[in-house]
């Protein structure tokens, strides 16, 4: 038998929200996030985020939702046999940003971070946190609309976890909408933001 | 295109022998073509050179020549009728005789017939055409004998079909081979690559972005096989047509070989390259399943 991963969920959030999604794992926060991403199709429902009728979308017009939102995850999804530097600018060029934008641009969101000096370094030369805090410069550089963030400080310590929400509420600052999944309900309470609660795939709490 | 030449690089030993399988069946498909294509000319020479010879009863007197010239030019099928007298039957006879030729003078009279020699219009020249126009022209009261016809030419005809047949199977089959290791190799890449296709799916690059590289580094595969291919020909045409054109003279009339044109290496390479980018294509198939 087949169990619905999220069932009777329905919420809205507003254009520049800080919004926390929290839950236990397997809650079904991350197919949450998927599904605004188009990463995964609702068996029934309606989703709309930035604009598109997710539900609606073809094949092809996926890649215009994304160019929206910025994404990050637990793990930071860096390029191994690419610097700091071109990680972010390698989102540029695949966007087809014109040449004499991208390295401005790119060093504009590694500032941002506070990682401008760290531009030539790779991957497994980073700390963790340092790690995350290039994945939220790629995921920013492209100005999206909401941020979704899974999980973002699930593999740091203290400090640095502290450090990334930090970025992100700097980023939810300059007008960025966010949606920031965890599972430690001790973190989502100190963000004091409005929270959905899953459990077991269906919502139980919207509250702040 | 950067990206493409990277994944060749990273494709390693499968991405050489995608080239070199991609080599091996161009320089097999241009090697039967050039066979193809030389047999091609030496048949359309010969069958320029198709005659249909009506040898005559008697040596007409010019107004019944006249008459008779008329009739086989009024016949379907008759590009151009030529009159041959007995003299000049024997000064030819004499001519081609060289230094024996003093053998005509001991004849005690002049035994070759007049005739005529009938040349078959342009699609006249088949075998069943020149048949044709033989029964024909043997049902003139004046002709004693009809002889020749196109067999031979349509034999040659039909080498070349062979050629062309064999050519296409061996190339299918190695093209075939060259697609799936071209696959093979850009289905590696893809494997090694998939970290920043996932990361390009993730920030919205469209599609073709993501897999035009894909394609080119098939179609960088294919033509390096083709240009590879061609230099392979190239030498075999430098060293063996000098060696083969005495051979080809004597059995064919072909004075030279002849290489393959300009378009047609065009179109070996662009083969080349389409070959490749359908590998290219077939990975980006299986990698999004």
């Amino acid at each position: 038998m087949k169990l619905p991963a999220l069932n009777d969920v329905s919420f809205t959030v507003d254009k520049g929200e800080f919004v926390v999604l929290s839950g236990a794992s397997g809650a079904g926060k991350t197919t949450l996030l998927r599904l605004l991403y188009a990463d995964e199709q609702a068996s029934e429902g309606d989703i709309e985020v930035a604009g598109f009728d997710v539900t609606a979308l073809r094949r092809s017009e996926i890649p215009l939702l994304r160019r929206s939102l910025g994404i990050v995850f637990q793990d930071a999804k860096l390029l191994a046999g690419r610097t700091v530097f071109e990680n972010i600018a390698f989102v540029l060029r695949v966007l087809g940003a014109a040449r004499h934008e991208i390295t401005p641009k790119a060093f504009q969101a590694l500032k941002a971070v506070g990682l401008s000096t760290r531009a030539q370094a790779y991957p497994a030369q980073l700390s963790q946190g340092e790690a995350q805090r290039v994945a939220l410069a790629r995921a920013i550089v492209k100005s999206p609309a909401l941020l979704l963030a899974d999980e973002p400080t699930g593999n740091l310590d203290e400090e640095m976890a502290g450090e990334i929400i930090d970025l992100i509420k700097d980023i939810w600052s300059r007008g960025t909408t966010v949606l920031f999944a965890t599972h430690q309900s001790r973190l989502a309470a100190q963000l004091k933001r409005r929270t959905l609660r899953l459990d077991s795939g269906v919502l139980t709490k919207d509250e702040g | 295109m950067s990206e493409a030449l990277v994944d060749l690089r990273r494709a390693g030993r499968v991405g050489v022998s995608a080239v070199l399988l991609i080599t091996l069946s161009l320089t097999a498909l241009g090697g039967f073509w050039l066979l193809s294509l030389n047999l091609g000319r030496a048949v359309a020479q010969w069958r320029d050179r198709v005659r249909v010879v009506v040898f005559l009863k008697d040596e007409p007197t010019p107004s019944a020549l006249a008459d008779l010239t008329s009739r086989v030019e009024g016949l379907d099928g008759v590009y151009r009728v030529r009159y041959v007298s007995k003299a000049e039957a024997l000064s030819s006879l004499r001519q081609s005789l060289g230094a024996q030729s003093g053998v005509v003078d001991h004849l005690p009279r002049n035994p070759l017939p007049a005739s005529l020699e009938v040349t078959p219009a342009e699609g006249a020249t088949t075998p069943e055409a020149t048949r044709a126009l033989a029964a024909k022209l043997a049902a003139f009261p004046e002709t004693e004998e009809v002889q020749g016809g196109a067999e031979w030419v349509e034999g040659l005809a039909r080498w070349q079909r062979l050629f062309q047949v064999v050519a296409l199977a061996v190339g299918a089959v190695l093209a075939l081979a060259a697609i799936l290791t071209v696959t093979t190799a850009t289905t590696l890449v893809l494997h090694a690559r998939r970290a920043e296709t996932e990361v390009m799916r993730l920030v919205g690059a469209s599609e073709s972005v993501v897999r035009v590289p894909q394609l080119l580094q098939g179609m960088v595969q294919g033509l390096l096989g083709a240009v590879v291919a061609l230099g392979l020909l190239e030498v075999a045409y430098a060293v063996g047509a000098p060696r083969l054109e005495p051979l080809l003279q004597l059995t064919l009339g072909l004075a030279r070989a002849v290489f393959l044109s300009l378009p047609q290496i065009l179109l070996l390479i662009a083969g080349g390259a389409i070959l490749g980018g359908l590998g290219g294509l077939l990975a980006r198939g299986r990698a999004v399943a």
